[in-house]
């Protein structure tokens, strides 16, 4: 007797802004998770930070405010890869962190001269500002590490 | 009509936008950012509209209220380097008569122009139920 298995359609699909190719994933490092996600943002925010990162993720619904977005999971994403990575400067106060309406999360923090630097992490990549030269732009999610050096030089 | 330069205008900050040291720029980026008219409704009136009406306890409090004068903000704008033309308009809305809009669209960069000028008003200690 031969056993066969019928074709089944898929029991779901993954959407088109969801899917990542093979070749992006394997060279990205991966991002850390559950307690160590927890862990790093205690070590390098603080408990302040820890704490505004949990209220956002558990308490933000969507229409929060004046039609805010849910926190959206691949700025979270981004988010915890780019703070792995950051070295923020020692003796200044922890980094901020902020919800902003369109679902993203952003962080705040002084350079060692005291200026400001500013990066929100969106679903669709990363906007930064750079107070010592009024530079501002957006990375794609790729270049967060790139991103990480270039604010601390 | 585009709101006189002479006139004040405020904006609620709420918890999500203000953690006890530092303000989010991301309160003045993007567009049609809400603002509300000083001649219309007093400051004091505003800390009781925000409460009923912007911050949703428990998640979300009215921590300051953020005060700027339009033709302070139009010269601001003025000042960006390639200028952007800064207007305010009337936006009146149900719970609000004196709400108004920034109907261009507002750059990091700039908003980080406009924080350090904002006059920030803050509650009294008791204030906060």
């Amino acid at each position: 007797m031969t056993l066969t298995l019928q074709t089944q359609p898929p029991a779901y699909v993954l959407v088109e802004g969801l899917r990542e190719s093979a070749s992006v994933s394997t060279v990205r490092r991966a991002a850390p998770d559950g307690w160590a996600r927890e862990e790093l943002l205690l070590r390098k925010l603080g408990p302040k930070g820890w704490g505004r990162v949990y209220h956002f993720r558990n308490y933000y619904a969507s229409g929060w405010g004046e039609n805010g977005r849910v926190l959206s999971p691949k700025a979270l994403d981004a988010f915890f890869r780019f703070v792995e990575n950051a070295n923020f400067p020692a003796g200044k106060s922890s980094p901020s962190v902020f919800l902003t309406d369109r679902g993203g999360i952003e962080l705040c923090w002084e350079d060692r001269n005291g200026k400001s630097v500013q990066v929100e992490f969106s679903a669709t990549g990363a906007e930064f500002y750079q107070a010592a030269t009024d530079e501002e732009g957006m990375v794609t999610f790729n270049d967060l590490a790139r991103l990480s050096q270039h604010l601390a030089a | 009509m585009s709101l006189a330069p002479n006139e004040d205008v405020v904006r609620a900050v709420c918890t999500d936008k203000w953690d006890g040291e530092r303000l989010s720029p991301s309160l003045f980026v993007g567009q049609d950012i809400s603002l509300s008219r000083l001649a219309i409704t007093s400051l004091a009136d505003h800390w009781d509209l925000f409460r009923q009406f912007v911050q949703k306890p428990p998640e979300r409090w009215l921590e300051l209220i953020a005060e700027i004068n339009v033709g302070q903000l139009q010269a601001i704008g003025a000042k960006q380097n390639p200028a952007v033309v800064l207007t305010v308009e009337p936006k009146p809305v149900d719970w609000n008569p004196a709400h108004a809009e920034i109907p261009q669209r507002i750059s990091r960069g700039l908003a980080n122009k406009i924080l350090p000028e904002l006059k920030i008003h803050r509650p009294a200690p008791t204030e906060r139920e």
